[in-house]
């Protein structure tokens, strides 16, 4: 029991002696250098990047952050994953061997078959010892992968994506079994969970059928399903690290320390300062070369654009992966000396902060002084949607108030200057919404321009009269309409982030008051129904039209069954469509339903659609194969660095300016000197 | 003085449960609990994974001993406290006491060299400008103390980083590696900005002490008796001084421990400063209260060790 805190102590004093020992043997001449790195990285191929906080957790089936994600992503190899270059973004095959079809089933489910590659290896980890004395690692099997998707039932441990799991037949059964065994027999709770597992029979709707093969069987089609398999919530996790890793006795826990099949392992993990990723030999990619499988090899193909871009550069085609042997995460908690240190070479790429993003942009492109540094800008719009919603349950601005209430929202519509709003707010960097939509998913227009999205005061006027508020006045009461507009954020910032939307209704002759609360008050007003107009976002978790459009199904709205339609729209036409679409393959009809649904939310405006953001990315020349992704995959696998003309640049740009140091200590002695000279004179 | 230390250690620990329930009132009276779970776990989290979390961290008891007198938060709070055993973070379930240990060395290794270093360049600096008295350099000592002790810290540690690390690149602008190799060159840069932010007030504190002990009858006697001005600076009256000099030093020893909270921030050094500011940032109020704790401790165990320390130095002084 006692290990750690000694081990964590002697750390403690391992630091003071380096320091001790750094000064003593360092001195000034010596740390006379701004590289943060030891000189014998200056040449190998690693990459830096930062983290600003720790990930709260490395548990697969529970991250759920883009900062997990950058480790979970790289350690925990999936069934299926993205292609790199292709849009729309395309599932191949990972660690199965083919994505797989849907098997029509009787009573109108669906199953999903899965095979693995054979000899799949797990990173080497001393908690295989468990299955066998000496063990080090061993094969993935089907079984792994089906005890990480019980993993996400099980209520213990707390994964935040039960939801679109719940269609597994049996699921919530399972969750059930196990909750109720645990209560009734605490001793039962103690035991490991893949003993837990099976003693309550397992999950119905995942059959492991052999060594590779495994059967995923929902109560009904749900076709996004296989996104999810993309993701490491479903990648394979070996029973004998949750076993293991407990917290008990000195060993960390299991959502600190992963165990995966990943091209990379974590070597170290210091939450207060470094993450430090190494490539992990028993990869397949790096075992079985020859197999060439997709996600092991750099695409042959990609979109067009992407070979003039020199993504399809033949020097990496069809070559082995990874391309990077070491992935070096620094924590820094600041962003400006972040971006300092990106510009002295030392990460590898950057975000723009605010502060610099005039110097670095200019006209929406890289400014001459960057280009000239030879490193290139990146933009990427997320698979996101920002909106301003109407509570459509509220007599005033809801569907109760038919085409008085829908001309009213039409006409608040038409006062939204998203474009103004992007550029005051957030640099720009937001592509204007016209629909839910984003760019990069199928169903996406882009000539599509939709008629309320656009600035039209006088129209607003128009038909703000027609809804029967000439000039914004309220007939029964012969003063202004008064709405709300609620939100949680209580900063000044969001405060006047939102006025830019009050003042601009204010135009129309509106009196809009912002109500601004605590989380948990605002949380309660959505309970209760008690609010009117909200702002709102969503990052979707796959890339389909169908997380989108569930946003406004009746089925999710938040007054009915807590879902994410804060809206609370309801029409049963777009409820139709929708279940029509989400259903569907991406084909001819399945655009067809996006668009009379669309053209529905354009009539009604529940939201008023704002933007999808927009990340612009700084990358050195030296850094290759860069493709910003949109979504939170680390696709670092992918990547290369050229370390030798970094080393040079690197060395070219950060010669230390010596003279001032010089300058100011003969200034010190010159100074002093004439001091000396009268006192000693006058004591004498 | 046996008697006169266990007086003051009676004082410290009423002080000490004062703190306590001070923290708790604070922390734990006002703030709702589901607040602090919501906080932990995010604003999406399903209502029985946050009563989990509550179950877990101790949360879901009630807050006073009115219904039981043991099952309680108020009596978890003290006893896990004064039992030393301060659980698990609320951020993210790690064992604080991992977390202190982890620390203390970042800490130290930042503000041992910054206060040795500090202590002495205050106090050479304020000998030199008290030995060139009423001439231009004490009068220019004077000016730049007031100037250096009228600027923000920030300006200190953005000044130094855009200056000294970006323009002169002289040192890392920021980060940490325990690496012997390495850990100076990131040391250098905070240690340089804490010694010049704190040897203004340094310098000047030290310098009036210095040229009052020098105004004294036994430097003139000693003067008079043929002693060189340098022996009666470096022998008599720093040894007088040593009083006002034991006082500052003896009290900041113990929060060399604490570490610095915005060098260690704005540097990257993951020491115990830079873990309050995390702790503060991400609403872990397990681990704020635990170092608000043992910040009180080491202020009780400061002042303690300050009037003993005068006992040691100055045969005068009784401890009764």
């Amino acid at each position: 029991m006692a290990r750690a805190p000694v081990r964590a102590a002697l750390h403690g004093f391992r630091v003071l002696g380096s320091l001790l020992l750094g000064l003593a043997s360092g001195g000034a001449l010596g740390a006379c250098t701004n590289n943060p790195y030891p000189d014998a990285d200056a040449e190998r191929k690693v990459l830096y990047t930062v983290f600003r906080e720790a990930p709260r957790t490395l548990d697969p089936a529970v991250a759920y952050t883009t900062a997990s994600h950058q480790i979970t992503g790289n350690v925990y190899d999936t069934l299926l994953e993205y292609h790199y270059l292709k849009r729309p973004y395309e599932l191949i095959p990972s660690l199965a061997e083919a994505v797989p079809e849907p098997r029509p089933l009787p009573g109108g489910g669906v199953a999903y078959g899965f095979r693995l590659r054979p000899e799949l290896l797990y990173q080497e980890d001393p908690c295989f010892a468990l299955g066998g004395e000496g063990r080090t690692t061993r094969t993935v099997v089907a079984a792994d992968v089906a005890f990480e998707l019980m993993r996400i039932a099980d209520p213990a441990v707390n994964s935040p994506v039960t939801e679109p799991f719940s269609n597994l037949a049996g699921f919530r059964e399972f969750a059930k079994a196990l909750a109720a065994r645990r209560e009734a027999d605490p001793e039962f709770g103690e035991r490991p969970p893949h003993e837990q597992y099976a003693e309550v029979g397992g999950l119905e709707g995942v059959r492991v059928r052999g060594e590779l093969e495994l059967e995923v069987v929902l109560r009904a089609p749900y076709p996004q399903i296989l996104f999810w398999f993309a993701m490491p919530f479903t990648a394979p996790v070996p029973w004998e690290a949750v076993a293991y890793y407990d917290g008990d006795e000195g060993r960390p826990r299991f959502a600190d320390h992963p165990v995966g099949t990943g091209p990379y392992r974590l070597a170290l993990y210091d939450k207060q300062f470094r993450m430090v990723l190494e490539r992990n030999p028993n990869w397949y990619g790096a075992l079985h070369p020859e197999w060439q499988a997709p996600g092991a090899v750099y695409p042959s193909e990609g979109e067009p654009g992407d070979a003039e871009a020199g993504l399809l550069d033949p020097e990496y085609v069809g070559r082995a992966l990874p391309f990077i042997e070491r992935v070096e995460f620094r924590r820094e908690k600041e962003p400006i000396p972040t971006f300092n240190k990106f510009l002295q070479g030392y990460y590898d790429s950057a975000g723009i902060i605010q502060e610099s993003f005039d110097t670095v942009v200019r006209e929406d492109r890289l400014s001459p002084e960057m280009a000239e540094l030879g490193m290139r800008l990146e933009k990427s719009v997320n698979p996101s949607v920002f909106y301003l919603g109407f509570n459509m349950d509220d007599p005033v601005v809801g569907t109760a108030a038919g085409e008085r209430s829908r001309k009213l929202r039409q006409a608040m519509s038409l006062m939204v200057d998203v474009e103004e709003w992007t550029r005051l707010f957030i640099n720009g960097r937001g592509v204007p919404a016209q629909t839910p939509l984003p760019p990069g998913l199928y169903g996406y227009e882009a000539d599509y321009a939709n008629p309320y999205r656009r600035v039209d005061p006088e129209r607003a006027r128009e038909l703000l009269a027609e809804a029967g508020y000439p000039g914004g006045v309220d007939p029964a009461t012969g003063r202004p309409l008064r709405l709300t507009f609620d939100t949680a954020d209580t900063s000044a910032r969001g405060r006047t982030t939102i006025e830019f939307f009050v003042n601009a209704w204010r135009e129309l002759g509106l009196d809009v008051s912002i109500e601004a609360t605590t989380y948990n008050q605002f949380q309660q007003k959505v309970e209760n129904g008690a609010y009117q107009i909200f702002q709102w976002g969503w990052v979707a978790d796959y890339p389909d039209p169908e997380n989108f459009y569930f946003l406004l199904w009746s089925e999710m709205a938040r007054s009915k069954s807590g879902g994410p339609n804060t809206a609370n729209f309801s029409d049963r036409r777009f409820d139709r469509l929708y279940r029509a679409m989400k259903t569907r393959p991406n084909d001819e009809r399945r655009i067809a339903l996006i668009r009379e649904m669309r053209t529905i939310l354009e009539r009604e405006r529940p939201w008023i659609e704002l933007f999808h953001r927009e990340d612009y990315a700084l990358f050195h020349g030296w850094l290759r194969n860069v493709k910003p992704f949109g979504m939170s995959f680390p696709m670092v696998k992918y990547r290369d660095l050229d370390a030798e003309r970094r080393a040079e640049l690197r060395t070219a740009w950060n010669r230390p300016v010596r003279w001032p140091a010089y300058a100011l200590l003969g200034t010190g002695v010159l100074i002093a000197i004439p001091g000396f000279v009268t006192f000693f004179r006058e004591r004498q | 003085m046996l008697a006169y230390v266990l007086r003051r250690l009676a004082h410290g620990v009423v002080v000490v449960l004062g703190v306590l329930l001070f923290l708790f009132v604070l922390f734990f009276a006002v703030v709702d609990p589901d607040d602090i779970a919501r906080r932990a776990l995010g604003e999406k989290a399903l209502p029985e994974v946050l009563e989990q979390w509550k179950a877990n961290h101790g949360y879901d008891k009630p807050l006073w001993p009115w219904q039981d007198v043991r099952d309680n938060m108020l009596f978890e709070h003290f006893r896990s406290m004064l039992t030393f055993d301060f659980g698990r973070s609320d951020a993210d379930d790690v064992r604080i006491s991992d977390r202190l240990r982890q620390g203390f060395g970042p800490s130290l290794a930042l503000t041992v060299p910054m206060f040795v270093m500090g202590v002495i360049l205050g106090i050479v600096f304020s000998l030199f400008v008290a030995f060139f008295r009423d001439t231009y350099i004490d009068t220019m000592g004077v000016f730049l103390c007031v100037l250096a002790m009228s600027v923000s810290i920030l300006l200190y540690i953005i000044g130094a980083q855009y200056l000294i690390a970006k323009l002169l690149r002289w040192f890392p602008i920021s980060g940490f590696d325990p690496e012997p190799s390495v850990v100076a060159r990131f040391l250098w840069l905070p240690v340089l900005v804490g010694i010049a932010q704190g040897l203004g007030s340094e310098v000047r504190f030290y310098r009036t002490v210095f040229v009052e002990e020098s105004h004294r009858d036994y430097v003139r006697t000693a003067r008079a008796k043929g002693a060189g001005e340098l022996r009666i600076m470096a022998r008599h009256v720093l040894q007088n001084a040593m009083i006002p000099i034991l006082t500052r030093v003896v009290l900041a020893i113990p929060f060399l421990f604490t570490g610095s909270l915005l060098l260690e921030s704005f540097f990257g050094i993951p020491g115990l400063g830079s873990l309050t500011v995390d702790a503060i940032n991400g609403n872990d109020f397990s681990t704020l209260r635990t170092m608000v704790y043992i910040g009180s401790l080491l202020f009780i165990l400061g002042q303690i060790a300050t009037d003993v320390s005068y006992s040691l130095v100055d045969p005068r002084v009784r401890l009764e």
